[in-house]
């Protein structure tokens, strides 16, 4: 327990990125419904259980035009 | 002069709608963040597995091996990061034609060159310097950082290849077709780079030297002195590649 409180400035920033980037790519994704291959609930897994490089994938390489 | 400040002002604009900002700060923080922790405690991790009997000694973690972690994931995992980031820059928008309309209002093709490579250094330098400054508010944090000396110079070898990174990104976009080609054109010279590295006689002359060499100036091994040449190349490549993508997206029919 010790060791969790000592390392908690790190644990809480990479939670809060975590966050933040998983939910704003499931609004974009809610929003557009447009992918450049694949489909949304392949994406959606992808951005929920991949943590930071699924999000990135889906800004980057996954997402359709608009 | 207007023209160029508009023009890169509508680049930061489409970095921030397309979410690449928000991307490129988010990967660079957790970088900064997670360099020293690895550092710290992978010993301990290490310590705490059931080897059957097998010892391993391992020494404490310093502030040096701190610094190791986060150049190693700079140059690898941050260069991988900033050509999925900027890799489209140029050919998004040859694709997609939305640059022939500002053209023929009379934009210079040259202010589109230099706008987005203003833009693009301006992004890399300020997130290179908000991960450096997380990794070393984290190191000071965990470790004692007497023993680091030519820190400033390393990171600042580290934006230079950046910067030339980001130069070849538009010569590779200007010169190869549809909306991949100049990401995979980048890759190809890299990779040769890279070969090229394995030859000591051809290291001095390489750009790559200054993304492999940080440590050896972190501990000491090398002085700043020893990388006057390569600085020195990389500032020529990097003239030239921008002054050749100026030249042959004049010559480019869009």
């Amino acid at each position: 327990m010790n060791q969790i409180i000592e390392y908690l400035p790190f644990i809480i920033p990479i939670i809060a990125v975590e966050f933040i980037l998983m939910i704003v790519s499931l609004v974009h994704m809610l929003k557009h419904k447009k992918f450049r291959f694949g489909n949304q609930a392949m994406w959606i897994i992808i951005v929920v259980f991949v943590q930071i490089i699924g999000p990135i994938l889906y800004f980057t390489i996954g997402r359709g035009e608009e | 002069m207007k023209r160029y400040v508009a023009f890169t002002k509508k680049e930061f604009l489409e970095q921030l709608r397309t979410y690449r900002m928000l991307i490129l700060f988010s990967v660079f923080f957790i970088f900064g963040l997670m360099s020293p922790l690895l550092a710290k405690i992978l010993p301990e991790i290490l310590s705490g597995m059931d080897l059957q009997g097998m010892i391993i000694t391992i020494p404490e973690a310093t502030a040096v091996d701190a610094y190791a972690q986060f150049f190693k994931n700079m140059t690898q995992m941050g260069i991988i990061v900033i050509l999925l980031v900027f890799g489209g820059v140029i050919s998004n928008e040859l694709t997609r034609g939305t640059l022939v309309n500002v053209l023929a209002k009379g934009l210079g093709r040259h202010t589109v060159i230099l706008a987005k490579y203003t833009a693009m250094v301006v992004m890399w330098t300020v997130a290179l310097v908000f991960s450096g400054l997380i990794n070393q508010g984290y190191t000071m944090y965990l470790f004692d950082t007497s023993d680091i000396s030519n820190l400033i110079f390393s990171i600042l070898c580290l934006w230079l290849f950046g910067v030339y990174l980001l130069s070849l990104i538009i010569l590779s976009s200007v010169l190869a077709v549809g909306s991949f080609g100049g990401l995979i054109l980048t890759v190809v010279v890299l990779g040769g780079l890279l070969l090229l590295d394995l030859f000591p006689k051809l290291e001095k002359v390489n750009p790559i030297y200054l993304s492999s060499r940080n440590m050896d100036f972190i501990t000491g091994v090398l002085t700043p002195s020893d990388a006057l040449l390569p600085v020195l190349i990389t500032v020529i490549l990097i003239l030239a590649n921008i002054s050749a993508s100026i030249v042959l997206f004049n010559r480019k029919r869009l």
